[in-house]
């Protein structure tokens, strides 16, 4: 436990009470679910944890093909989900069984993965690829796309809101994910989700995203608008691995160089699109 | 302040630091089974169930287990009455220094209370977040797997 100074403990009853706590702290506190990224942080600011897990947001609602969870969820009520079996045929348990171990996937929570948004983390670039919405309340009732709330400063938002919701939509097509990993405990060296639709044989639409570059996950969308109207063959995955090697930004940090990232990229990303075509012949 | 969990089956009402960990706690209440490792919910050495589910009371603050029921290892056997998962570390000598013991045993009693007849990958996979220094990991993989066999042949509880 790193985290000091807490001086007082809160179990709010309702979004409304949890609202009305972190106002009073005038920042001084913060929302806890799991608790994972928020006891090991440094932060010495912290005067008062307000508990949100009795608030009524752990749930997995399928709706239609898509699916609403809960942000108190935690990954491994998401995992055993019937809805995380039956969206996109287990794409999300593909991932969520790649997030850390079973403990901390039974303490994490996926309304915490979106918040703490670690740029080496798994989940948003799966977001991000699925084009997940988020919905939050503070002074009102809002919503954005995940993508879009990755470009803001999202944490500033969520010191004075309550994460509510992340829907995923629904998808005429499949995917796929893969990150590499020094071991299975160890985080993501680099990662990809992505996902396809197929028409008479060729791409109708396409969703790339890498994470991990040392960035937080992000889409590729030239390489999306190339691969549509494409037949998913060989040819099309030798020509992703050039494009991604000639234009992915990359960066280096301790874990890996760009020259590593830049020249893994191609490979790993032409790998999981492959994956994804395979899953709807 | 105070609060009301359930441990080992025995009912607590301990007061508590507002930012108190779990293993802060547990080890106040002389649970020594319970190790304290890196502090960062890395090592597994801490692990403890809460609900069945395998946790690292590090990163869990005391709080947090309001009303929830709490196992350690001496929750589950006793050095004259040992529980099986015990009895098979024992058996398969995957015991030494026995500092990451328990928490092996937890995170191997919530696999096994899913799963009964797992595959040396799934034990393998379940351990993955517990760390040992001593072992090499084998004679674990052994020992859950010989558990899993006796909890099949009903020596289990």
């Amino acid at each position: 436990m790193r985290l000091k100074g807490i001086k007082r403990f809160h179990y709010a009853r309702d979004v409304e009470e949890a609202l009305s706590l972190l106002s009073a702290y005038q920042g001084r506190g913060a929302l806890l679910a799991g608790g994972v990224d928020l006891a090991r942080s440094a932060r010495g600011d912290l005067e008062g944890l307000i508990d949100i897990t009795g608030i009524g947001l752990s749930y997995v609602r399928e709706d239609g093909g898509a699916l609403r969870i809960g942000a108190t969820t935690t990954l491994t009520e998401l995992l055993e989900s019937k809805g995380a079996r039956d969206y996109l045929a287990g794409f999300l348990r593909e991932v969520l069984r790649q997030v850390a171990v079973t403990p901390l996937r039974n303490q994490a929570t996926i309304g915490g993965a979106v918040v703490s948004a670690h740029p080496w983390a798994d989940i948003p670039t799966a977001l991000v690829a699925l084009g997940a919405e988020v919905r939050w309340v503070g002074e009102r009732e809002e919503r954005a796309p995940v993508e879009e709330l990755y470009h803001q400063r999202f944490r500033a938002i969520f010191r004075d809101a309550v994460l509510t919701e992340i829907r995923l939509p629904a998808w005429e097509g499949a995917f796929a994910f893969e990150k590499l990993v020094r071991s299975a405990y160890d985080i993501a060296l680099l990662n990809c989700a992505c996902g396809l639709g197929i028409e008479d044989g060729k791409i109708a639409w396409a969703r790339v995203a890498v994470g991990a570059t040392p960035h937080r996950g992000r889409r590729l969308t030239w390489l999306e608008e190339g691969l549509v109207g494409e037949a998913p063959r060989e040819e099309l995955w030798s020509w992703v691995r050039g494009e991604v090697e000639a234009k992915v930004e990359v960066g280096t940090d301790r874990r890996a160089s760009a020259d590593w990232r830049r020249k893994v990229a191609g490979a790993l990303i032409a790998r999981t699109l492959a994956r994804a075509a395979e899953r709807q012949s | 302040m105070k609060i009301y969990f359930e441990l080992n089956g025995v009912p607590q009402y301990p007061e508590i630091e507002p930012g108190e960990s779990l293993l802060s706690l547990l080890r106040r209440l002389g649970m020594k089974s319970v190790k304290s490792g890196c502090e960062t919910g890395d090592c597994g050495a801490c692990t403890v169930l809460v609900d069945g589910r395998a946790v690292r009371s590090c990163i869990t603050f005391a709080a947090q287990v309001r009303g929830k029921k709490v196992t350690t290892v001496e929750g589950l056997g006793s050095v004259d009455d040992p529980h099986p998962l015990q009895e098979a570390f024992l058996e398969t000598g995957a015991v030494q220094c026995g500092f990451c013991t328990p928490g092996m045993i937890l995170v191997a009693y919530e696999l096994l209370s899913k799963n009964d007849n797992p595959t040396p990958e799934e034990v393998r996979e379940a351990i993955s977040g517990n760390l040992c220094r001593c072992t090499g990991y084998v004679k674990i993989v052994d020992a859950i797997l010989l558990a899993a066999k006796w909890k099949r042949e009903g020596r289990w509880r």
